[in-house]
């Protein structure tokens, strides 16, 4: 109730009188509120903390000596460059299979593109959990891909599960439906008449997809691929389940540091590191959604 | 049809292709989850099971384990659902129909937590946490939970509230109806469905939550996606896990009929920034 009130008291600038403006804000008060405290306030929290610190002497002064042991550890640069390898290389599958099923669900014409939408949004209603299962039970040690290699007298395969390549099998099919969505959302800006009379003037298909279809569409790329980094980056459910126990991923790295070892400090350090690496990822993608909102 | 003009209807190759290749890719792992759920014997070298049955099934739904993860489950989802609705479907109403000071700045605000990767945003909140002795608490997941819901409650909604047609709200104030009453027989009925949709998502939403559940809840609030990861990590009867893959996709199912609506407008990948 506190969270209410408080919201009740801010002032209230705006000139043009209004004697339900004080109701609008009390009305959003709590989750705006609920905002500041679990999200703003742990990122300063974790920014002050692991940098400005007490010493031996117990005076609080500028820290950043545990910034200095991450990236002078060994095994944190291991883990670090695990999950710059996992993002970079989930990024270039997501665009290699989902701007071509995106620009076939765009232009293609019959009953088949509304079946390959629902299979290509089918993940989306696949908890990542369900995911890991299935995946360990089909490329997993004598799982189904070796049952029917086995029944046709090849050699089994070299198993994913458990090396650098689960996660990113995991991640990139977690990560379909949304890339499909928000791909095939920008190329609904793309006029048939612009396709149309570049045709006219003698274009072929890759003329036309590079020079009509896709600076029309590269913005959305950038969103799609910035909102699958952010989520990769730190991604935990499946480097945990599927990846291998060292070098691990950012995600289980942060978890093993605060959960197992108890050290607050380097989690912050941790986290606060991801923040960084995707700072840049973050401000587009929120840049981007609020300017679509606008429209 | 006539086909006089260069004709369209021919085989649609690449549809075969892609539908080929993505039903191999995510339809055929969780058909083989399906069927060792339904498994008794299957050993390696064999292409189907050597023994179909329900054992399984019985002996899963009799682990003690199980229904408490179920029943906790269905607690926290239910509570942070009716919390995030309480305190998000009011906000939504105000930010699309009232005016207020920093309208605009708060409405966006509801994107900081997107702009961070998760799970460092997590671990930043579980140092909170961890000074208000919230962790391995019920009430520490609840409130992580609820901080992932807001997001999707707030603004769905808003669109829900704008997309009602104002002139019939102003048709029955004019023959005399009470603001309250407009709300509820005009505004409600057209908001009504695609909010509840909004609702049942994040309810189902909340339901398979992995992360926080397991950073903040672990080992004490084991939910069934964290009670599901101790089955995968401990390599128990792998029926269990195929089981409960089953079971658990239920929900998912629902969702996947109800969302259709929300999900096949565009304004959902617009939400998403496309």
């Amino acid at each position: 109730m506190s969270q209410a009130t408080e919201a009740e008291h801010r002032p209230l600038i705006d000139a043009t009188g209004d004697s339900r403006r004080p109701t609008g804000l009390l009305l959003v008060g709590i989750p705006v509120l609920l905002m500041a405290w679990l999200v703003v306030w742990p990122i300063i929290n974790a920014i002050v903390r692991t940098i400005w610190r007490p010493d031996q002497t117990g005076d609080y002064g500028l820290d950043f000596s545990s910034y200095g042991f991450f990236f002078s550890d060994g095994y944190s640069l291991a883990n670090l460059s695990i999950t710059l390898w996992t993002t970079g290389v989930c990024a270039l599958f997501l665009l290699v299979i989902c701007l071509p099923i995106a620009l076939y669900l765009r232009f293609a014409q019959g009953p088949l593109p509304g079946f390959v939408q629902a299979l290509a949004i089918f993940p989306m209603f696949v908890p990542s959990i369900i995911l890991a299962y299935a995946f360990i039970r089909v490329l997993g040690p004598n799982g189904m891909v070796d049952i029917i290699l086995n029944s046709v007298g090849l050699p089994k395969i070299r198993t994913p599960y458990l090396t650098p390549w689960g996660p990113v099998i995991g991640l990139v099919w977690d990560n379909i439906p949304l890339t499909v969505l928000i791909l095939l959302s920008g190329l609904g800006s793309v006029a048939n008449q612009a396709i149309e009379a570049a045709r006219d003037v003698g274009a072929n298909r890759l003329q036309v997809f590079w020079h009509i279809i896709m600076p029309r569409i590269s913005n959305s790329i950038l969103v799609a691929l910035s909102f699958s980094i952010l989520g990769i980056f730190s991604a935990f459910t499946l480097p945990y389940l599927l990846g291998p126990a060292a070098p691990e991923m950012m995600g289980p790295f942060m978890q093993r540091t605060f959960r197992e070892v108890n050290d607050l400090l380097n989690a912050m350090t941790q986290a606060v590191i991801t923040f960084g690496f995707c700072i840049a990822f973050g401000l587009f993608y929120v840049r981007s959604v609020a300017r679509n909102q606008r429209k | 049809m006539a086909v006089t003009i260069t004709a369209r209807p021919r085989i649609d190759g690449l549809g075969i292709i892609f539908t080929l290749l993505l039903s191999l890719a995510i339809i055929f792992p969780l058909l083989v989850v399906g069927t060792w759920a339904f498994t008794e014997i299957w050993r390696y070298p064999n292409v189907v099971p050597q023994q179909f049955g329900l054992r399984f099934w019985e002996q899963t739904l009799t682990r003690p384990d199980v229904w408490g993860a179920l029943t906790l489950s269905l607690q926290l989802s239910t509570v942070v659902t009716l919390l995030s609705a309480a305190i998000c479907l009011p906000a939504a109403y105000a930010f699309a129909r009232m005016s207020f000071p920093a309208r605009t700045v708060l409405f966006f605000s509801f994107l900081a937590g997107h702009a961070f990767p998760k799970f460092g945003l997590l671990i930043a909140i579980a140092a909170i946490f961890l000074q208000l002795n919230l962790i391995g608490t019920f009430w520490g997941v609840v409130l992580i939970q609820l901080v992932g819901t807001l997001l999707f409650m707030i603004w769905i909604p808003v669109a829900a509230f704008q997309a009602v047609d104002r002139r019939m709200e102003e048709a029955a104030r004019d023959v005399g109806a009470s603001p309250l009453r407009v709300f509820w027989s005009i505004t409600l009925p057209q908001a009504g469905p695609t909010i509840a949709a909004a609702v049942l998502l994040t309810f189902v939403g909340t339901f398979y939550e992995t992360e926080g559940a397991w950073l903040i809840g672990a080992p004490a609030i084991r939910t069934m996606p964290v009670l599901m990861i101790s089955f995968i990590n401990n390599q128990m009867v792998i029926q269990y896990g195929a089981v409960l893959s089953v079971m658990l996709w239920v929900p998912s199912f629902v969702a996947l009929m109800f969302a259709r609506r929300v999900i096949g407008g565009g304004a959902f990948a617009r939400g998403f920034g496309g």
